[in-house]
């Protein structure tokens, strides 16, 4: 490890030397850090680790996660392990899947000045504004599937001069359009019902008392079903 | 999305991937062939590291005592306990209520929302946020045997026949015929699958199933899971605390489950939850790092239920076999241990040796796969060598696109995508180099069909029970077997506390621990458990975990 | 002819029929109008203050799409295209302003104000002509006595919207006629029709509404035609609202009657019941 490139990081302000190939994260464990906020899955999808940081001598306010950034060398950096936001609560099943469903748990939404804070501050690089206005306009297919990557780190809402709490508005789209616009599996309510007539019990029982060498027959003699076609165009 | 093109390979590395280049239009549309059932043991036995010896001891004290654990997990098994030294006063009840569950995983969040619906009051506990667990990390999908040509019953095939007929036989019965229920509850809540405009379910193979049985959504298929049961818990009103783990369980004065004692994690005060049943939902263990391998567990896998359970006098079953997932990054050192999601495989990626030849069929079980790779890497030495010393084997991602038409991989693997990209690997033109990482806890806590333990009104659930998946677990049944167990064990244990008479709260059980562990003449006295997080300052954040 | 197109929220929530119209009709005078591929809403009412800039952001970054992709920014709702080209003037003109919103929003191009938004009515008349129009229509509403309602937010400030004669417009008479439609005049069709106050002050909005309706119907009118959703939610809701025995008209979007005349679909149904 001789040959280590170090660079200087100020985690709130405090200066350490760490080595520049580590993540944020990283780098805080190294510099002495036992982390019990602001760390979560260590792969970016939990959202614990929102971190906000700027680069001495430039004056932009840079974002991202603690665990999928690099350091670099000068990096001022705070985490934002948590942001006040609150959720409304609601029965989905009863909601119908429109804009006013929306806005009805977050009439905030209107307030929306487009300065485009949430969108900059995405670690995702969500376009946040863009589902906003989908939400504002009622276009749920739109504002869950460009909403659907959000981790919920809260940034957004940490920007939002409107006091929008996009990623609460970006779950309230999924599950309303999930649950009323999304077609509902055919195949899967039948299998259901199945079930439910107790259609697969004495089969189930049968299997339970086969004995191991049927069993193992019986697994190595099914049948695979196959890849699809190949598209070699 | 666009990726810059600063190169993260190295110029090495690069003509490396030449070899993958040259190859790939000779592979494409072959089909590998899978190992006899003979080869397969062979490749296990001398290459897997469940089979590595040195990694494992008998636990000595307790009701397992004699069989065979991991080194790291025997440990903490046998080290004192975190309160030993701490003055609690069993008559001052912080929380009193019906249904007490610990963890805030998948698993804990379907059993709060069952319990709940049996009209009785639940408390969720959980050590870190609310939803941070291993189930926000599944990519890959979740079986179900829902279409024309599958049924349960060979849903139960696959399942026995991955876990080399070692699972349970009742709780697997349970996690097939259960399965389609737990879809459609899930499409119910609006959860978002990966459907045809008909609403047919886009599903795909994973390792060792025989259908096409894996649904999705996107590559995020766990957390949009886990987001959307915590939207639904907390729209149920559900009492949750965050960064409040249990550290020893409570049982009453008849050694049934009664309550746990929490820890503030930030204000380091203990508090007592009584309850009428108690359920153990916390998880599994990849934090303990058994055999230095990398993991792509979350912050929070640090067996703390495992202890306390034990401690209580849970029996644990299949501990001495762990799940390691064949492809985890083994390259940039940054994202070391990280998952690269079977679905990745699914969709038909193959792995590839140093000359850019497939050595194995790419749908192997895991097990399989990774004593595959393991074997190509340390047995053959055909394995690629990274900057850091670090040896993996290419992983051909491109071959998706090629296969499902450009644009497949911006459209399934998102994430994977995203993730690679932050370290400039576009893994729709270049390969990515992986080697197994320590994925999955096979063993946990034995239980019936309703996830109660040999202890009275203690329940377990998720990754930290055992037996459902045998001595390996196949993708796509971990996502379903904590939903199916959460709903039972919640359900039940919900119906069953309307019954429980309370009684004195006891650390009896605790104490009778601590002398045993005294008497077995080889206590652990540099730490004491669980360990709640693991210890990574200085040493191990140089980019080894 | 091809534009690029800016919906506005309305016309994806209250006023469907309004874009549905307007889109089809559009389609079959083979003018092609592409909805703009991100689009926020406008603010809806246009900001008095000049030290808060947000409020322009999103027309600036609908004007600038435009602009990139070369085409002029066709609107169809009246408050957007209010909004959108007072904005459109104030950065041409006010340099504070344009500086700041272009510090912030860092576009590849500075927007100066080059671009240029127009409404339908402006479409049809100074890209299409209405000389055009009246050569494309199928079923001529030979007879039917329709009067126009302007509301203000088209006409007003008349130097900036520079949309017709504020006092004395004539560009929703002049397409009726090449409907073949018969246009009525009358005293009160550039009136204010008080939606501002209809929610708060719904008895003065009422009134005006009444004098709106009143007016129209004196002078033989059959029916309203407008173009703004604004002002036809409110004459279409506070009529229900005027005294018995006042006359009732149907109102409709000026795009309805051009959808019928173009032969794309049945007579517009009368919708004048009181409840």
């Amino acid at each position: 490890m001789s040959a280590l490139e170090m660079v200087d990081i100020y985690i709130m302000g405090k200066k350490y030397m760490v080595p520049a190939s580590l993540t944020i994260m990283n780098a805080m464990e190294f510099a002495g850090y036992e982390l019990k906020r602001g760390c979560g899955c260590r792969a970016g999808f939990c959202g614990a680790c929102a971190t906000v940081y700027r680069i001495a001598g430039h004056y932009e306010l840079k974002v991202g996660l603690a665990c999928q950034t690099r350091v670099e060398h000068e990096m001022y950096l705070a985490q934002i392990p948590f942001f006040p936001a609150l959720k409304a609560f609601y029965d989905i099943e009863d909601l119908e899947p429109k804009a006013s469903s929306i806005s009805r748990y977050y009439p905030e939404i209107y307030r929306c000045i487009g300065c485009n804070s949430c969108t900059k501050v995405c670690p995702q690089d969500l376009n946040v504004m863009q589902y906003i206005a989908h939400a504002q306009r009622g276009d749920l297919y739109r504002c869950a599937s460009e909403s659907f990557d959000c981790i919920m780190c809260g940034l957004c809402a940490s920007r939002c001069p409107a006091h929008i709490v996009q990623y609460y508005v970006g779950i309230l789209a999924r599950r309303l359009y999930g649950r009323h616009i999304l077609a509902k599996s055919i195949h899967l309510q039948q299998r259901v019902d199945e079930v439910i007539e107790g259609k697969y019990t004495a089969g189930l029982e049968a299997l339970m008392a086969a004995g191991l060498e049927e069993l193992k027959a019986a697994y190595n003699n099914r049948d695979i079903e196959t890849e699809p076609k190949l598209c070699l165009g | 999305m666009s990726i810059p093109v600063r190169v993260m390979y190295t110029p090495q590395m690069r003509e490396l991937i030449k070899k993958v280049e040259e190859t790939r239009p000779s592979r494409l549309g072959i089909d590998f062939p899978r190992m006899t059932p003979e080869e397969r043991q062979d490749v296990l036995k001398k290459f897997h590291p469940d089979f590595i010896e040195s990694g494992f001891r008998p636990v000595k004290i307790g009701v397992n005592k004699g069989d065979r654990v991991p080194q790291e997990l025997a440990d903490l098994l046998e080290a004192p306990s975190m309160i030993r030294n701490v003055e609690l006063d069993l008559e001052k009840i912080n929380y009193d209520v019906d249904v007490l569950i610990i963890g805030g995983g998948g698993a804990g969040a379907a059993a709060a929302l069952l319990a709940r619906e049996q009209g009785v009051e639940v408390l969720l506990v959980t050590k870190l946020r609310f939803g941070d667990a291993n189930t926000m990390m599944a990519q890959g999908g979740i079986q179900a045997a829902d279409k024309g040509n599958d049924s349960p019953l060979i849903h139960y095939l696959d399942v026995m026949g991955g876990g080399h007929f070692t699972n349970i036989p009742a709780l697997v019965s349970n996690l097939v015929n259960d399965a389609p229920l737990v879809i459609k509850w899930l499409e119910d809540m609006g959860t978002m699958f990966d459907k045809k405009e008909d609403g047919t379910m886009i599903t795909i193979h994973g390792g060792g199933t025989s259908r096409k049985r894996m649904h999705t959504a996107r590559d995020y298929t766990g957390a949009e899971i886990m987001r959307t049961l915590r939207d639904e818990v907390m729209n149920r009103g559900i009492n949750v605390i965050e960064f409040s783990p249990a550290v020893e369980l409570l049982l009453d004065e008849d050694g049934k489950a009664a309550g746990a004692v929490l820890y503030n994690l930030e204000t380091e005060q203990y508090l007592l939850a009584r309850a009428k049943t108690v359920i153990l939902a916390t998880g599994g263990s990849g934090r303990l790092h058994y055999q230095n391998f990398p993991t792509s567990n979350h912050y929070g896998a640090t067996a703390d239920g495992l202890v306390i359970g034990y401690r209580a006098g849970a029996k644990l079953i299949f501990m001495d076999t762990i799940q390691y997932h064949p492809t985890g990054a083994a390259y940039p050192p940054q994202i070391l241990g990280l998952l690269v999601t079977e679905k990745v495989r699914g969709l038909g990626a193959t792995p590839l040796n140093i000359k850019g030849e497939q050595f194995v069929h790419h749908l192997e079980t895991r097990d399989v796969e990774s004593a595959a790779i393991i074997r190509e890497c340390n047995g053959r030495k055909m394995g690629i060598t990274t900057p850091t010393g670090m040896v993996g084997v290419w992983l051909d991602s491109p071959l998706i696109d090629l296969i499902y038409g450009e644009g497949y991989i911006e459209k399934q693997l998102p994430a994977m995508l995203r993730q690679f990209a932050r370290f400039d690997i576009d893994i729709r033109k270049d390969p990515m180099l992986i080697y197994p990482t320590l994925h999955y806890q096979n063993g946990g806590f034995l239980i019936d069909e309703y996830g109660c333990t040999s202890i009275e009104n203690l329940y377990a659930i998720g990754e930290n029970s055992g037996g459902i998946h045998g001595r390996n677990r196949l993708m796509g049944n971990s996502l379903l077997d904590i939903l199916v167990f959460g709903r039972r064990a919640g359900y039940h244990a919900g119906l069953k506390s309307k019954e429980v008479k309370q009684k004195k709260l006891s650390l009896q059980h605790l104490y009778n621990y601590q002398r045993e562990v005294e008497q077995s003449g080889s206590a652990i006295v540099d730490r004491v458990s669980p360990v709640l997080v693991p210890h990574y300052t200085h040493r191990e954040a140089l980019g080894l975990f | 002819m091809r534009f690029s197109y800016y919906p506005g929220c309305t016309l994806k929530t209250t006023a469907t029929e309004l874009e549905r119209s307007a889109l089809k009709a559009a389609k079959a005078l083979g003018i092609e109008l592409v909805e703009q591929k991100e689009w926020q809403c406008c603010g809806a009412v246009f900001p008095l203050v000049r030290d808060e800039i947000a409020a322009f952001l999103s027309s600036i970054r609908s004007l600038a799409a435009a602009r990139d992709a070369g085409e002029k920014l066709v609107t169809i709702c009246a408050a957007c295209h209010h909004v959108i080209k007072r904005t459109n003037h104030l950065i041409k003109t006010d340099t504070e302003v344009r500086e700041k919103v272009n510090g912030y929003l860092q576009l590849e191009t500075s927007y100066l104000g080059e671009g240029s938004v127009i409404h339908y009515l402006e479409m049809l008349r100074d890209e299409l002509g209405f000389d055009e129009l009246a050569q494309k229509i199928k079923q001529p509403l030979t007879g039917r006595k329709i009067a126009a309602y302007y509301g203000c937010l088209l006409l007003r400030p008349a130097a900036i919207m520079a949309f017709d004669n504020a006092e004395n417009p004539r560009i929703i008479e002049d397409f009726l006629f090449a409907l073949g439609a018969t246009a009525v005049y009358y005293p009160y069709r550039t009136e204010c029709c008080g939606v501002y106050l209809s929610l708060n002050n719904t008895q003065i909005a009422t009134d005006m509404v009444e004098k709106i309706v009143s007016s129209a119907f004196s002078y033989g009118a059959e029916a309203l035609v407008d173009a703004c959703p604004l002002c036809h939610y409110n004459l279409l809701e506070l009529q229900k609202k005027t005294p018995q025995g006042k006359p009732l008209l149907p109102v409709y979007y000026f795009t309805e009657l051009l959808e019928e005349a173009l032969g794309l679909k049945e007579q517009t149904a009368v919708r004048k019941d009181r409840k």
